[in-house]
């Protein structure tokens, strides 16, 4: 139960991109189309969830029993780095039915800070490395949910007569300000 | 680029004003929406960002010669986490409220686009005493864009400014401009003005992201309303 | 060869129907509602309904002239948008909080994105969810001051609000929940008073049946199930409390069928009154909030290009054919 109480906060009571303003860059540069953004929903998904894992492995079997926690952020973004690399070289090899969905979106999460802000928010809040991953995959999941109905948004709204001082990023933030009140709504539970 | 543009003055006046980070490259969007809920915040945020920028620019741009190219990426990525871990700790020892005010957003700067955009765009290239004074004017434009949204928030949201109360007693603060949705519009208003008075990324029609550090348009925020050349890289990202 | 031909582009056989007429008609069918709270609560509520409308209206010159955009006040849509501000509004609200929300709602959700017919979030519901995350406390404030609930009133004890009483599993007197005679906003008690009205736009056929029934009848499925589950003594009294409650009869027949803002396709329009019906119920049963109308409509209304996508109707003589094949 408590569990599930996680995941629907990390979804979409503290949404990752709405609430924690964490992997912005991607919510407004690739929402666009839909297509493109529900791929990188789901490609954040996939490597939020690993990213997760693997630093939660890292942090919980390396960093602390040699009392190397300071060194989490160099490891953690280090591997973000690596792991992007890797499963990128991986589903080339072995899955390209995968590797050719995702495309060209897995390289760019390594500068979401929505990956590292997860890794790191797992070890604030001392997150064992099953919650840790759990709760990476939820976030990703938010991420997702809010990438698609803004990129339906937007797609919706490419004929509109917005002024002319707002088009373009202005009109997208305002979609967002408004997104973000809508999902206000999920923080009384 | 032309050599006066290197000149310290010239390096400051362009991350201030012409280059503005948050207003001109629309780059840090995370940090400048998350960590102005107050001025306080903002400074707080700003002057580590600085202080991170000018120390791993000067780093980079000294190891320039030594690091090969392929290696350029990772050992740019370890530089800056190494200063960010280090001024995490100062931070938290020497400022423990702004410490905490922030949270995971220092840690976080080490993926703020400013900070590598700028090793790969300008320290990567050039020596380093231009390369200290393009991060320090890099970080002063973003610490003043910083401070400008974190006091509009701060003011028209809770009535004060770094804390103390400067609004008459008879205005109600909204308390919406220092939550998450005041961000964006807060952001979405200084944007859209900069665009009618014609200053900030309206005025850019040259921009060239590979020539200034991103590594591509499809992770920037900018993405399809750049003025330069990702308009074009969009293109690729739908395909 | 003297005869003059009209030579035009189609459509050639039209409706007289007009935004205006449409506006014009929702304006009074609120009237009801609008009159029983101003009886309800006092001459304050008859200045916040003045004032949220005014403003409206005054924000939408004022940005179309600022924006040498024509001007659209005439098709009385910044009415209506006011006068739901307003109606959503407690009674004693200072008078500066409607106004801040119509000049938001007006400009910030409607007129930045195109103006009437190309925003995705209904102006008004906007607004008031705007207001409630800025001013909590006075938008949760019901006391009445004026009009037969001003002077009936025993005193801060009994502003309860009906929703809370029923959050706790207690139901509440039907009798007064039919016809207003509690504490709520301005325009949401008096479900009689709206009734009438949306059985007026029904008749001249303004607003359709799918959502308020697809809204309603969810929401009412799911209470009663749930009021059965946790034991609730008259459950069906409950349920039928819960429906008349708070803003559902306003939220379901007026904001919910708002044009711009809800699916264009039939089988759209049951999605969205459906999920609107589980939204409002998991806000009102679930979560620790009283209300959960304001909220839900909005957040549908962000998922509504989403539901139109995937409800779009095939073109004649078109077979389905798999969209992943298409690049």
């Amino acid at each position: 139960m408590n569990i599930m109480l996680l995941a629907l906060s990390a979804a979409l009571i503290n949404n990752v991109v709405l609430s924690q303003f964490l992997g912005i860059c991607a919510f407004l540069g690739v929402s666009k189309k839909s297509k493109s953004a529900i791929g990188m929903g789901f490609a954040v998904t996939f490597v939020l969830t690993l990213a997760s894992l693997v630093c939660g492995i890292i942090y919980h079997f390396l960093l602390v029993p040699f009392g190397l926690q300071y060194l989490k952020t160099i490891a953690f973004i280090l591997i973000v780095a690596a792991l992007v690399q890797f499963v990128e070289m991986f589903l080339k090899k072995f899955v390209k039915s995968l590797y050719d969905a995702l495309g060209i979106y897995l390289p760019l999460i390594t500068t979401n800070c929505a990956v590292l802000g997860v890794a790191l928010i797992n070890v604030q809040k001392d997150y064992s490395i099953f919650t840790g991953t759990v709760y990476g995959f939820f976030t990703a999941v938010g991420f997702l949910v809010a990438i698609t109905i803004l990129s339906y948004i937007r797609e919706k709204m490419e004929f509109n007569n917005v002024p002319k001082a707002f088009q373009g990023f202005p009109i997208v933030m305002i979609t967002a300000a408004l997104m973000s009140i809508a999902f206000f709504g999920f923080s009384s539970f | 680029m032309k050599d006066n543009k290197d000149k310290p003055l010239e390096r400051i006046w362009n991350g201030i004003y012409v280059e503005n980070p948050v207003f001109c490259l629309i780059l840090g969007m995370c940090p400048t929406l998350a960590t102005t809920t107050s001025a306080t915040n903002a400074i707080g945020m700003g002057l580590s960002t600085t202080a991170i920028l000018v120390a791993s620019n000067l780093m980079i741009s000294l190891l320039k010669g030594i690091i090969p190219n392929r290696m350029r990426i990772p050992s740019y990525i370890v530089i800056i986490a190494s200063f960010v871990t280090i001024v995490e700790f100062l931070m938290e020892g020497f400022f423990p409220s702004v410490y905490a005010s922030l949270g995971i957003y220092i840690p976080l700067i080490v993926v703020n686009c400013i900070i590598m955009g700028r090793a790969e765009a300008y320290a990567g290239k050039k020596g380093p005493v231009e390369s200290v004074f393009d991060g320090l004017g890099m970080g002063i434009g973003f610490t003043l864009a910083l401070l400008l949204i974190g006091s509009v928030r701060e003011i028209v949201g809770a009535g004060t400014w770094f804390g103390a109360k400067i609004t008459p007693a008879i205005y109600e603060p909204v308390n919406l401009f220092i939550l998450a949705p005041g961000a964006f519009l807060v952001m979405a208003f200084f944007v859209a003005i900069m665009n009618k008075l014609k200053i900030g990324a309206a005025r850019r029609t040259d921009w060239d992201p590979t020539e200034n550090g991103c590594a591509d348009c499809s992770s920037c925020a900018k993405l399809g309303f750049c003025g330069g050349k990702p308009a074009a890289a969009e293109e690729e990202v739908k395909a | 060869m003297d005869t003059v031909y009209n030579v035009s582009p189609s459509p050639h056989v039209r409706d007289n129907v007009t935004t205006q007429k449409i506006m014009g008609a929702v304006a009074l069918a609120l009237l009801p509602a609008s009159a029983a709270g101003v009886i309800l609560y006092g001459v304050h509520a008859l200045l916040v309904l003045i004032v949220s409308i005014a403003s409206a209206v005054l924000s939408e010159y004022v940005f179309e002239k600022i924006t040498n955009r024509p001007v659209t006040i005439y098709d009385l849509s910044a009415v209506v948008t006011g006068l739901l501000i307003g109606l959503n509004m407690p009674p004693e609200v200072p008078v500066f909080i409607p106004v801040l929300g119509s000049i938001f709602g007006i400009i910030v959700v409607k007129q930045l994105f195109g103006g009437i017919g190309q925003n995705f979030m209904n102006p008004a519901l906007g607004a008031r969810c705007f207001l409630i995350i800025s001013f909590s406390s006075q938008m949760t404030d019901f006391a009445a001051k004026g009009g037969i609930m001003g002077a009936s009133a025993v005193d801060a004890v009994s502003s309860a609000t009906p929703l809370a009483t029923l959050k706790t599993g207690a139901a509440f007197p039907l009798g007064d929940l039919f016809l207003g005679t509690t504490l709520g906003t301005i325009g949401e008690t008096s479900a009689f008073a709206l009734l009438i009205g949306a059985v007026f736009l029904l008749w001249i056929k303004v607003i359709d049946l799918r959502i308020p029934l697809s809204y309603i009848g969810t929401f009412f499925v799911l209470v009663l199930v749930t009021a059965l589950i946790r034991g609730y003594e008259a459950p069906l009294y409950y349920t039928v409390c819960e429906i008349f409650a708070g803003g559902l009869m306003l939220g379901a027949w007026f904001m919910a069928t708002d044009y711009a803002s809800s699916p264009m396709t039939a089988n759209g329009q049951l999605i969205y009154g459906v999920c609107l019906g589980v939204l409002t119920f998991l806000f009102r049963m679930v979560s620790k909030s009283n209300e959960g109308v304001s909220y839900a409509i909005i957040f549908m209304n962000c998922l509504t290009p989403m539901i139109e996508q995937f409800t779009r109707p095939l073109a004649f003589g078109i077979k389905r054919e798999k969209e992943a094949k298409h690049e």
